[in-house]
């Protein structure tokens, strides 16, 4: 059984199509984040899943019920995008609110409450009012208070947004922790560094369509491309390595080295001993990887923009680019 | 039961947040104190008999049933003799009437005032006057006690009877008179007996039981720990009247009602707003009870506040006066019930704007609606039995009735209330004459059956917008 299974899902607003027919699969035990540009429809993916928002078409299935069912609400943790905590609220107040909404018992409350905002290291604070806390130490409780009641499954709609970097650690140390003890765990993120440390698959959503999904291996693994650079004073025999079937590409930097690309089959090992042959010494030698910020970036362009070209125009970097 | 406590728990929790339950809260603090600082003597029996039985001027014709009130103020009533007997006094009552002949020894009596006044109240009422009439026309009026009963105060002028019936009255019936008054105008029973005495002059013995502690006994009444008096003879029950159903039924009724509406206007709509909503709608719990929950956790909160201010008005009153009367209690309910009819407006506006200032608007403006609503009614009612309909096209007529029929009873309920509290404090000859006897009382099942159905309706609608939006 798939913690989350959707089918062909679509949701229209009016006339914005949020969603175009997403098919998609979690299991358990999986890290699984969902990438996407401004208003691709990941947190209307996340709603529709929760009962939030109301499908128009397709189907989606939590823990092999239908989603957004009281009874599989009991099971799933949530952080919501935007959160704004009731401000006559404490930590501790506000999580045992939650809890009893949960239905955990108050003994258990008790126990559990500091134990959680430990885990996210606010429990120091936890007899303040929520009005008085910053902004990495609200969305601290938000992850707290998604998890107090120890659900099978959890949705973090940008659980590190407004988080110090230290406090981002802390998170990915506290979601591989909770992975080993049998969660899952769903994420929507535009920190492309994070996910591709933590996730163990990544859907990447296009305009309200899946364009790509995989695990990040699957996706970032990059057959055949090597950088290499010789000795100070070397010459890269370029017409020799073309005749034998690789593509030669000088690079600008660093000086003197050049990037090999082959062709199925072709190992990078003729290569070598070439030089080696021809008396030339080797300094570098990587095999080139992509990121998952290439990859997102290269999908995102081939698809169709999800907002106006004409001021993405210029940026350094679009979106997804803050890491 | 968990959530619905978590809910209720989370409402008070916002509710005590802000300041202005605060500044509510030591409002009623102040009503209470001053209420706390009166005090009430009970005046000495024989300066209180005397008083009371002054008031036997009014009478009551058809033997207290008639709601017309008469006046004869020529005969005059004294309390002598007064010393404690048993649970209450003893005195000696001397009736000095008004006599045109003197009577001989073994002739049938000549007629007097006292005599007529107890052949007029032993009848049912000759020609009455309303009160709004009295300068103007006088109408001749059916008998009394049938049919639709006037909406306004009917007196009757001259106690009129013929010499035969004034000599038909027999000693019994003298004494049933008085001890009738002493019940109307006091709540005191009494025994009465007619000793020898050559009339115009009658004497009577009279025992009371109960002593001072009956409604119209006369008190001394001061405030601000007896720094001030007030008065020197008002009966208890008056004062406590004035205070229950006036100041804290009437205008601090009003003021909970609309401050109420101002704090719980915003329960919902920030429960509603964006980033807040999501965090609720995600826990296990419908959204159609999310609502209702947060729904009773306005009226609790106002059911908690009204139960401080009446409570404490109530525990004040019955220490300082020993009248400990459970139907001043029943303000609590009931005001908390009037609330919910303009709450439910509140909390489907709320549902369906989002905006505590759209609520807050709306049910106020409702809450003014409805009393107006009952105003006009009043007025057409009496229009309809003054059979002067004809000022008005009859659809006028038809869309005040169906408005009244089909709206909650506002001004219904507000009427019942003071009802309750009128028949805890006053005398009943207190009542016939402020004009509370002679109000057209509506039925409690027609009242709270109407109500429910319209607050049903309310939170039903809110209840479906929820449930079909997207959040
Ligand atoms: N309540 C709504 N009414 C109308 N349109 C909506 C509503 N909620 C979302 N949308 C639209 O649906 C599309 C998807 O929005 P969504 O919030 O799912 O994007 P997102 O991927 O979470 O974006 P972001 O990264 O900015 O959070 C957007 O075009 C948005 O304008
Ligand atoms: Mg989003």
């Amino acid at each position: 059984m798939s913690i989350i299974e959707t089918h062909n899902l679509t949701k229209t607003y009016g006339r914005i199509e949020a969603l175009k027919g997403v098919s998609l699969r979690v299991e358990k035990g999986q890290i699984y984040g969902l990438l996407g540009q401004n208003g691709a429809g990941k947190t209307t993916l996340i709603k529709i899943l929760l009962g939030l928002v109301r499908l128009t078409e397709g189907a989606a299935t939590l823990l092999g019920q239908p989603a957004g069912t009281v009874g599989v609400r009991r099971r799933v943790g949530y952080l919501p995008e935007d959160h704004q905590f009731p401000h006559y609220h404490t930590a501790y107040s506000l999580m045992d609110f939650y809890g009893s909404l949960y239905g955990v018992p108050a003994s258990v409350r008790r126990r559990k409450i500091p134990e959680t905002l430990e885990l996210v290291g606010i429990a120091g604070r936890m007899h303040s009012k929520i009005k008085t806390y910053s902004k990495g130490m609200k969305q601290r409780l938000g992850i707290a208070q998604a998890l107090m009641h120890d659900p099978e499954l959890i949705i973090l709609d940008e659980p590190t947004d407004g988080v110090d970097p230290m406090g981002r650690k802390e998170i990915r140390e506290l979601m591989a922790t909770l992975k080993q003890s049998g969660h899952t765990i769903f994420l929507n993120s535009h920190l492309l560094g994070e996910v591709e440390m933590i996730c163990d698959r990544v859907a990447i959503l296009q305009r309200g369509q899946l364009v790509r999904e995989g695990t990040i291996a699957e996706l970032t693994q990059q057959k055949g491309l090597y950088v290499l650079r010789l000795a100070e004073g070397q010459s890269f025999p370029v017409e020799a390595v073309t005749q034998r079937g690789y593509t030669v590409r000088s690079l600008a930097e660093p000086p003197g080295a050049v990037e090999i690309a082959m062709s199925d089959g072709q190992t990078i090992d003729p290569v070598i001993q070439l030089l080696v042959e021809r008396g030339l010494s080797l300094r570098h030698l990587v095999e080139q990887k992509q990121t998952l910020e290439d990859v997102f970036m290269k999908t995102v362009e081939a698809a169709e923009p999800g907002v106006d070209r004409q001021r993405r125009r210029g940026a350094a970097r679009p979106v997804g680019g803050g890491n | 039961m968990q959530s619905f406590f978590a809910i209720l728990k989370d409402s008070f929790r916002e509710a005590v947040d802000g300041f202005v339950i605060y500044v509510m809260l030591g409002l009623s603090s102040v009503v209470i104190l001053v209420v706390a600082s009166m005090s009430f003597m009970p005046a000495e029996p024989g300066p209180a008999l005397e008083a009371i039985v002054q008031r036997f001027s009014l009478t009551f014709p058809d033997k207290g049933r008639s709601r017309v009130i008469s006046a004869s103020f020529e005969n005059r009533y004294a309390a002598t003799e007064v010393k404690p007997e048993g649970d209450g006094y003893r005195l000696r009552l001397k009736v000095t009437a008004n006599g045109s002949r003197a009577n001989e020894p073994d002739k049938p009596p000549q007629g007097d005032s006292f005599r007529r006044t107890v052949a007029a109240w032993l009848k049912q009422p000759g020609r009455t006057v309303k009160m709004s009439d009295l300068a103007g026309k006088q109408q001749q009026s059916g008998p009394g006690g049938s049919g639709s009963p006037p909406p306004e105060i009917e007196f009757s002028l001259n106690q009129e009877a013929t010499l035969d019936e004034q000599r038909a009255v027999t000693n019994a019936d003298m004494e049933e008179f008085l001890r009738h008054q002493f019940a109307i105008h006091a709540g005191l029973t009494a025994t009465v007996q007619r000793l020898p005495a050559d009339e115009p002059q009658y004497e009577f013995d009279v025992t009371t039981s109960g002593g001072s502690a009956v409604r119209g006994w006369p008190h001394t009444m001061k405030m601000f720990f007896g720094t001030v008096t007030v008065s020197e003879d008002v009966n208890l029950g008056t004062v406590l009247w004035i205070i229950e159903d006036q100041i804290i039924n009437g205008v601090g009724g009003a003021v909970a009602l609309l401050i109420g509406l101002i704090i719980t206007a915003f329960f919902i709509p920030n429960m509603l707003r964006k980033g807040s909503i999501d965090l609720l709608l995600c826990k296990p719990i419908g959204r159609a009870q999310l609502l209702i929950y947060k729904y009773i956790g306005g009226l609790t909160f106002v059911f908690l506040i009204t139960s401080f201010t009446v409570g404490g008005i109530w525990l004040a009153i019955g220490l300082r006066s020993g009248h400990w009367d459970l139907r001043f209690l029943a303000v609590i309910p009931l005001l908390t019930f009037t609330f919910a009819i303009v709450y439910a407006v509140s909390t489907l506006v709320a549902v369906v704007t989002r905006s505590p200032i759209a609520a807050m608007i709306v049910s106020i403006g409702f809450m003014l609606f409805l009393y107006i609503v009952g105003q006009v009614k009043t007025i057409f009612d009496r229009l309809r039995l003054e059979e002067r309909s004809d000022t008005m096209p009859a659809w006028v007529f038809t869309l005040v009735d169906a408005l009244n029929n089909w709206l909650p009873r506002y001004k219904d309920l507000d009427k019942l209330t003071s009802k309750l509290i009128a028949d805890g404090t006053l005398t009943e000859a207190e009542r016939r004459t402020f004009g509370l006897a002679s109000i057209e009382y509506p039925s409690w099942e027609s009242t709270i059956a109407v109500t429910l159905a319209f607050i049903a309706l309310m939170l039903a609608l809110a209840c479906v917008r929820m449930v079909r939006r997207d959040y």
